[in-house]
């Protein structure tokens, strides 16, 4: 009993670590303060909004009841093993390695750490709606009393599934590479979200009903589908799936421990180095001097550092995607739907040029104390642009060529292809400009959510919007006539944007040379 | 005496607290200096500033008789800076961080490539220089953060810590590459927190405190009889008390 007791205690002490956590994570920042008071009336929103949606599909016929309930559960499970690997590193309750050096046994460490993952706004407020399944599906008092345990059980299923994978891959995500690698995952992860989309603008034969039916048909016997069946049957059926489930979930249980045990005393292999690079034999093609010594470093960055490779990869799926959708909405709609991809393609490569600076972060001091004059800086900006250039030139070439086949005259890929261009180069020189005007601070770590340092998020909306906005009105001239048709005008959008780019960097210089000082300090802000 | 370094009425902010109140500093040429001083006494500030990475709010700072914030063209290029914190290029190589800073300060190619190799060779890190600078030590980023320094062949040299998490072996290397520098001539500026260092090393000292000089001058003037250590803690006015409180610490008491 007095073990008990001390588990209990330790438990409650885990609990408080956690809210300590977030109340420390909030002192002094107001606006972190109002982030997290959004976030808490969000969840609580989320919380009434998705236990009365779910509390709804009473109206609908059982079986397709039972369905949405399944598909929910699951939905639930898959969401709750994504989203902390998104996000870990913020919440230090989740790092076992934090706690190896306390005296406490692997039991305290496991219930501990369960009780503090199920604290916090958004786990009660998945809590709450997973509920809502009782009030969904449940028939009659058994249904509401084994609902009860099966939505407690499906919580808790939710809770160690995802304590045992981040504990297991706890090891990865610390070293350099693990994160690297989970960077680019996160950006599928959110095109994967656009698929169901994707599909039914594809126009497929998918008629809805027959999706979930069959759908529910192979998760029904997943752990979360289990839940989901025990509630609506709510008879001795339901008990069976009730302790199936209570198996899966102390099985996965026993599995966190064992590999929380092995992850305790597992080194930290972060600092241990890494491969070696080929040296690049491309340097020896490139411009001499300061421009080709920017443009080598801008390539290698590009293809080395995950942010620079999220965003490439982002601009071109993206692209992807609306060339798809502009050519199945009904009637062709001539050179517009073989320019206006290729123009957004560019549209949102250049936007990565207004915070140019944003992924030097704090080794900017390297280029600030070499440069001696706004000519300096114009070069690196220009090699900046250079370096984009040589990536972005055949890459909207690509998408040009590929968007006037599907609109079905090849024709049009040349002038769509010049129009990007010249968008590419008016896109450049604005960014030039908004980089030393309002530059800020791009997070080490990147996660789906966030794009800033904290306190600097309205900064960067502000910066890419200004961006964008000074971008298409300078744009205008040359690029409305070809997407209304005018082709010919194209011909006139490389040297636009050319001149502008231009324009951008020396005015880029002038201005920025002597803010050097303020671009370093906002660009490397503890993030 | 030529001055490599003199600042006046050097000053800075931040809010309301005065990081940097005042600061004369003055180093003469081909001398190795120690800037030392306890956290937090404006030693980092005043090396940002001095190397044009922060914008002072009052003062003026020469190098070589140049003003480095009103004529940057005939500074900059006569000046290496390892500032604190470390943050380099991460996603190059030690061998592409050397060939690019040379680059940056229009060496030609073939000129850089020769000065890395041997710089690389010297810092003993040859074996690791195809390999990104994030997954490098703490004294390995030391090393080549130095050497990227030293590339340009500065006149006068800045380093923030450069001691600092290194381990002997390569803060010896540090100290042999810097004996050599000064040696020649040229100018070492330096902050540390190691006494024993900075007595070995400098023959020229300032103490901080506060934001304020509160000694400068030659090490031997500045420590007079005493060790550097012991006239440090009397400039800087903190001898403590460690004798009071704590009597449950020790073989006294039980582990719990």
């Amino acid at each position: 009993m007095a073990r008990l007791g001390g588990d209990a205690a330790m438990t409650m002490l885990f609990v408080r670590l956690k809210l300590r956590l977030i109340r420390g994570n909030l002192r002094g920042d107001l606006i972190k303060q109002a982030g997290f008071v959004l976030s808490v009336l969000a969840a609580v929103v989320c919380a009434l909004g998705g236990f009365a949606l779910f509390g709804l599909v009473r109206l609908a016929d059982p079986d397709t009841a039972l369905n949405v309930g399944i598909v929910v559960f699951t939905a639930f499970t898959v969401g709750w093993i994504v989203v902390p690997l998104m996000i870990f590193g913020v919440d230090e309750t989740l790092d076992p390695s934090r706690l190896a050096l306390f005296p406490l046994t692997t039991r305290q460490l496991a219930l501990g750490m369960f009780a503090a993952s199920a604290t916090g706004p958004w786990p009660l407020a998945s809590l709450v709606v997973l509920a809502g399944g009782v009030a969904g599906l449940a028939g009659g008092a058994g249904g509401v009393l084994i609902g009860l345990a099966a939505v407690v059980l499906q919580f808790a299923l939710c809770l160690v599934t995802s304590r045992v994978i981040t504990t297991a891959l706890s090891g990865a995500l610390r070293s350099r590479r693990g994160r690297d690698v989970l960077a680019v995952a996160a950006v599928g992860v959110v095109l994967l979200s656009q698929l169901p989309n994707l599909l039914l603008n594809q126009g497929l034969p998918t008629d809805l009903g027959a999706l979930l039916s069959s759908t529910g048909e192979v998760l029904r016997w997943t752990p979360p589908g289990l839940a989901a069946h025990a509630i609506a049957d709510g008879g001795l059926v339901g008990v069976a799936d009730l302790v199936v489930l209570a198996g899966v979930v102390a099985l996965l249980a026993w599995l966190w421990i064992v590999v929380l045990r092995r992850a305790l005393v597992t080194p930290d292999v972060s600092n241990q180095g890494g491969g070696t690079v080929r040296r690049s034999w491309i340097d020896r093609f490139l411009p001499k001097g300061q421009l080709g010594g920017v443009v080598a470093k801008e390539l290698k960055y590009a293809r080395r550092e995950p942010r620079g490779r999220v965003a490439w990869f982002t601009a071109v799926v993206v692209s992807g995607i609306i060339m798809f959708t502009l050519n199945n909405e009904a009637a062709p709609v001539g050179l517009f739907s073989a320019a206006g991809p290729a123009c957004l393609a560019a549209l949102l490569i250049g936007v990565q040029s207004c915070n140019a600076f944003g992924i030097d972060g704090r080794s900017l001091w390297m280029n600030a104390v070499a440069f001696s004059s706004g000519r300096d800086l114009r070069t690196d900006l220009a090699g900046r642009h250079l370096a984009m250039a040589v990536i972005a030139v055949p890459v909207l070439g690509v998408i040009s060529v590929a968007a006037a086949l599907l609109a079905g005259n090849a024709a049009w890929a040349v002038p769509a292809a010049l129009t990007a261009w010249g968008l590419l180069g008016v896109a450049l020189g604005v960014g030039a400009v908004t980089s030393v005007v309002v530059p800020y601070t791009l997070p080490e770590r990147l996660n789906a959510f966030s794009g800033a340092a904290p306190g600097q998020g309205a900064l960067a909306f502000g910066s890419s919007s200004l961006g964008l906005l000074v971008t298409g009105t300078l744009a205008l001239p040359v690029v409305l006539p070809v997407l209304l048709g005018v082709a010919w005008v194209a011909l006139l959008a490389v040297p636009y944007g050319l001149l502008v780019a231009w324009g951008g960097r020396s005015m880029a210089g002038m201005v920025g040379f002597a803010r050097l000082p303020s671009i370093l300090a906002a660009v490397s802000r503890p993030v | 005496m030529v001055e490599a370094v003199r600042t006046q009425g050097l000053f800075k902010r931040f809010g309301q607290q005065v990081a940097v109140g005042g600061v004369d500093l003055v180093v003469p040429k081909g001398s190795f200096a120690g800037l030392v001083g306890p956290n937090g006494a404006g030693k980092t500030t005043t090396l940002s500033m001095i190397t044009g990475l922060l914008r002072p709010d009052g003062g003026t700072i020469e190098i070589n008789g140049h003003n480095v914030w009103t004529d940057p063209v005939n500074v900059k290029a006569h000046i290496g800076v390892l500032p604190e914190g470390l943050r380099l290029f991460e996603r190059l190589s030690g061998r592409e961080l050397l060939l690019y800073s040379g680059r940056l300060r229009g060496i030609p190619l073939d000129e850089t490539e020769r000065r890395a190799d041997e710089l690389l060779r010297v810092m003993d890190l040859v074996e690791s220089q195809d390999k990104l600078v994030i997954d490098y030590s703490t004294g390995m980023r030391k090393k080549i953060g130095l050497a990227a320094a030293l590339l340009h062949n500065p006149g006068v040299l800045f380093l923030d810590e450069p001691f600092e998490g290194v381990d002997p072996v390569s803060a010896n290397t540090l100290t042999d590459v810097l004996r050599r520098y000064t040696e020649s001539g040229s100018t070492v500026i330096f902050s540390s927190h190691g006494m024993d260092l900075v007595e070995r090393l400098c023959d020229w000292v300032a103490v901080m405190s506060r934001g304020h000089i509160v000694a400068q001058g030659p090490l031997s003037e500045v420590r007079g009889e005493q060790t550097l250590n012991e006239a440090f803690l009397d400039l800087v006015g903190a001898r403590g008390n460690g004798d009071e409180g704590l009597s449950w610490l020790g073989s006294a008491g039980t582990p719990r």
